[in-house]
């Protein structure tokens, strides 16, 4: 009864979820933003544009899947609607998994002025553009969420790993590593669905449900160990 | 052996110790920042040009550090940031 009532009404949804993800997001930019401004510390810096891209992904779908919805502009535009979205969370993506790896990237002295445009990003850039422009011509998301599969497979054997590293001394790790499995878990599903689930609308619902969980989590994290200002 | 400071450390604790004494004198901070006089100068130019410290001069031209609110603004979200990258493994 709920799932008929929530997959005949998913367009409403999706642009509800896209609202809440977006302040989510915005709440965490500001708070880590403070952070890097104060530090200066690269690792702040990537995970803030992570949440960053997130954030502008999905106000992008709240706003303008919102005119889409009411009839404001052409439904002509979905394709490019639904481009930006992958993009920026292909992005997002990349930035999440480069906040954990970057110690073992950049040395000591590489200092960039700006953290969205340099020569190692600008890799990123281009690889979500690959991604996008093949999705296009391949019609669907397939190229997007297998990516997305595998960045959040490392990503979660890196958080893992640190947690292993130090469970004692910072207990918060368990955490993060239990967000960055459900990422990735979400990610599968996604993918699952896509594949082989012919796009079941329950499991559509449950999945965007999961990321709402997971988006709550990031930020309840975020102001448990930053305290709330 | 102990482990080598991270730069936050280090600059957490350059911070900390102009805190405690409210002025202080580049050779008394020196000796308890720990570090050897190039890496102290080094770090004092980059806590003075990003605007965490600043360097008084009296009347008889003798030099002292201070705080500006920046540098209150560190120490007081230090555990923050400390907790953040720590906990999330940045």
């Amino acid at each position: 009864m709920v799932y008929e009532w929530l997959a005949a009404n998913k367009e409403i949804l999706k642009i509800f979820f896209g609202l809440i993800i977006g302040i989510i997001c915005t709440a965490i930019v500001l708070r880590t933003h403070r952070l890097f401004k104060l530090s200066s510390h690269q690792g702040i810096r990537y995970f803030r544009n992570a949440f960053l891209f997130y954030g502008i992904g999905f106000l992008v779908r709240y706003i303008l899947g919102a005119f889409l919805f009411f009839n404001l502009i052409n439904p002509a535009y979905r394709a490019i609607i639904t481009g930006l979205f992958e993009y920026f969370l292909i992005m997002a993506g990349f930035f999440l998994l480069y906040s954990l790896i970057w110690k073992n990237i950049e040395g000591e002295s590489t200092k960039y002025s700006s953290s969205l445009i340099n020569p190692k990003i600008s890799l990123f850039y281009i690889m979500a553009l690959i991604l996008v422009i093949l999705d296009c011509f391949w019609g669907g998301l397939s190229f997007m969420l297998l990516s997305q599969v595998v960045l959040f497979a490392v990503a979660t054997i890196i958080s893992y790993m640190n947690y292993s590293e130090g469970k004692k001394q910072f207990k918060f790790r368990k955490f993060y590593f239990v967000a960055m499995l459900l990422n990735f878990l979400a990610w599968l599903s996604n993918t699952l669905v896509v594949f082989f689930f012919k796009g079941n609308q329950n499991m559509i619902i449950n999945i965007y449900f999961l990321n709402l969980i997971i988006f709550f989590l990031f930020l309840y994290g975020v102001i448990k160990v930053t305290g709330l200002k | 052996m102990t482990k080598k400071r991270e730069r936050l450390q280090v600059i957490r604790d350059i911070l900390d110790s102009i805190r405690k004494t409210r002025n202080i004198k580049p050779t008394r901070l020196l000796y308890s920042s720990n570090l050897s006089p190039q890496m102290f100068k080094e770090y004092v130019n980059e806590l003075i040009s990003k605007g965490f410290m600043k360097i008084d001069i009296d009347k008889k031209d003798k030099k002292t550090f201070s705080l500006t609110p920046k540098g209150f603004e560190f120490l007081q979200e230090y555990k923050a940031i400390e907790n953040l990258i720590e906990n999330f493994g940045l």
